[in-house]
């Protein structure tokens, strides 16, 4: 199977006063499609650094970035903006959600963005917004809704554009177990079916059952990257 | 392009609906009285220069004034002037007044004014006094031994507090003794008090032309101004296009050419008021704006941020601030307008009181729809800059510091 995502040499440098920390430090690996990789590691170990580069969110000091044959680097903000928009789905530890909208708006409001027809992208939000278990709450505002419903809203939000990677910063870093077992039993599902790319930054150890693949960062290096003993996992309905 | 600004205006919407209503409602108020105090005060200042500008008419110079050329004291031939003048097209009538120095004393007061006089049957046509004689009665063609007599002039028993030198208190009856700057010295009796609030026409004294005739002797009355009332909704410029095509070699003015300097003076000290009125609520406006809209984009840094992440364009969310502040600014100017509806609508039914006339506020057209403009466009730039400098923060910094 061919490469999907390839990283080269990334290298990823801040200054912080007199002293230069070295985030990431020359990394290179490759990603195929539909993979769910997990990136794990210790706190300060440069996964979200890691994240935020492959998904365009900070650019690297060092190092190329190829998806689906496409050098992203030289890429402008615009550029970035419109890629991030149709071909990615973001899921942060803090969901985000627009407090005014309600669910299906909030879902809803990336396929507005992206100018797509106001029933197609209702319509696919009350779907995707079923699909989550929020089915009957599509009306409810974020604040009605419980921290893992947020979650879901957002994982939602991130599909609605029908995305070919969803990243995934931490996803259950606010949630219970119970909570954070059932957003990533969603996430196994939809990468399952949907065929999604799926790249999650977490620091649980458990979360990795879940993964595909898991690649391990210490010090803003590869330590470790392999695929974990598979196991049956039961999709929670 | 549209879809963007479509999204903008379905967040804006969203955000002015379910998000804050009190405070939101704080806002158009504030921006109402700001937009009501930025038009009231003019309106009343425009008001008071309405009253001046109708009694300069009503009283002073009419809507044309003929005076001598410059360097010459009287005019030339009057009765022809005044014959030729009533001949020219959109002219009613024209009144000459001549006056003479004196003193008038009465009891133990006296008052050094200038007498002047008219011929009433053609003052009726031109001025407004005949209307504005609280009591007595206005000059007859024939009275020789009658004085009309300003209100400011004949004063009160009690004088305190009154600006000008007075007859402390004459009435309709009482005998007065004018003494002419050419020795002629005369005792009228007050036919009537005129009354018009205005400093200027309330004033002065009036004699028939014929007793001022009497007292020049040789030679008559000569006279100084000829005052001319044109048909109504005559443009004074045109008429008096007319009459100097009429072969008229005096000083022709319309009554605005008329004004005194320190009127115009005093109207652009007003501007500069106004200026200052209209700044000083600009200024509260725009840093009200600022303050609501800077709280709210730094309050939203993460979300912000977020949403940038997802693809959101700038624009679309800089817009969605910018149309909120719009929103607030419409809702707000209506309740302004409305607001300054009825009270211009109050102060017409109970004009303001002041010391040269009844002032009712005018607002124009043009005044709502200046200052609306400036209230929105200072506005919006107000909440331009705080929304535009939140979204233009990196991402990640916007992410991780909301």
């Amino acid at each position: 199977m061919d490469d999907y995502i390839s990283a080269e040499g990334l290298r990823k440098v801040y200054t912080m006063g007199m002293v230069e920390v070295r985030a990431i430090n020359g990394v290179s690996f490759s990603i195929r499609k539909g993979d769910f990789v997990g990136i794990t590691g210790s706190s300060g170990s440069g996964k979200s650094t890691l994240l935020h580069m492959l998904g365009l969110l900070d650019p690297p000091s060092e190092g190329t970035i190829a998806i689906d044959g496409t050098d992203v680097i030289p890429l402008s903000e615009a550029e970035k903006g419109v890629f991030r928009l149709s071909r990615f789905g973001f899921i942060f530890q803090d969901y985000a959600l627009v407090p005014e909208l309600t669910a299906e708006e909030n879902v809803s409001l990336v396929a507005m963005a992206r100018g797509d027809n106001a029933d197609s992208y209702a319509r696919r939000a009350r779907e995707l917004l079923s699909r989550v278990g929020l089915g009957d709450r599509t009306t409810h505002l974020p604040s009605e809704l419980s921290g893992g419903e947020q979650q879901r809203v957002a994982i939602a939000r991130a599909l609605i554009n029908k995305p070919e990677i969803l990243f995934a910063d931490e996803p259950c870093a606010n949630l219970d177990s119970t909570n954070s077992r059932a957003v990533l039993d969603l996430f196994r599902e939809i990468n399952r079916t949907m065929n999604l790319t799926v790249i999650m930054v977490s620091h649980e150890s458990w979360h990795i059952e879940y993964c595909d693949r898991v690649v391990r960062l210490h010090d803003g290096k590869i330590e470790e990257d392999f695929r974990p003993e598979k196991r049956d996992l039961t999709i929670t309905p | 392009m549209f879809n963007d600004l479509k999204v903008s205006a379905f967040l804006a919407a969203r955000s002015i609906q379910r998000g804050g209503r009190g405070r939101n409602a704080m806002y158009i108020v504030i921006i109402a009285l700001v937009l009501t105090n930025m038009i009231f005060l003019p309106s009343v200042i425009m008001g008071a220069m309405d009253v001046y500008y109708e009694q300069t008419i009503d009283y002073i110079s009419s809507d044309v004034i003929i005076k001598p050329p410059e360097d010459v004291r009287y005019i030339d031939d009057v009765e022809t002037l005044l014959a030729t003048v009533n001949r020219v097209p959109g002219v009613v009538r024209a009144s000459a007044r001549y006056p003479m120095a004196g003193s008038i004393d009465f009891e133990d007061k006296t008052v050094a004014m200038e007498i002047d006089a008219f011929n009433p049957r053609d003052e009726t046509e031109v001025t407004k006094f005949h209307k504005h004689i609280t009591e007595g009665d206005f000059l007859g063609s024939g009275d020789r031994d009658q004085i009309l007599v300003g209100s400011l002039v004949a004063g009160n028993k009690d004088d305190i507090g009154e600006f000008y030198a007075s007859l402390g208190g004459a009435t309709v009856g009482d005998v007065v003794t004018v003494r002419y700057a050419n020795s002629v010295v005369r005792e009228y009796r007050i036919k009537g008090i005129i009354n018009t609030k205005s400093y200027q026409a309330d004033y002065m004294v009036f004699v028939t032309k014929d007793e001022m005739d009497a007292v020049t002797g040789t030679g008559g009355a000569q006279a100084t101004e000829v005052l001319i009332k044109t048909v109504t909704n005559e443009d004074a410029p045109l008429v008096k296009k007319r009459i100097l095509q009429f072969g008229v070699g005096e000083d022709v003015r319309t009554w605005e050419e008329a004004l005194p300097d320190v009127v115009s003076e005093s109207i652009e000290s007003f501007a500069i008021i106004n200026m200052i009125s209209v700044f000083g609520g600009l200024v509260i406006a725009v840093v009200l704006i600022f303050i609501m809209t800077t709280i709210k984009t730094f309050n939203n840094r993460k979300q912000i941020g977020i949403l940038k992440a997802i693809g959101l364009k700038k624009g679309i969310i800089i817009n969605s601030y910018v149309m909120q502040v719009i929103f607030i600014c419409l809702i707000g100017t209506v309740l302004g307008s409305l607001l300054l509806g009825m009270m211009v609508l109050y102060f017409t039914t109970f004009p303001i009181e002041f010391p040269d006339g009844n002032v009712t506020p005018i607002v124009t057209w043009s005044m709502i729809i200046e200052n609306t403009a400036l209230l929105f466009i200072s506005s919006a730039v107000a909440g331009f800059i705080p929304a535009w400098r939140v979204v233009n923060e990196g991402i990640l910094e916007a992410i991780r510091g909301g």
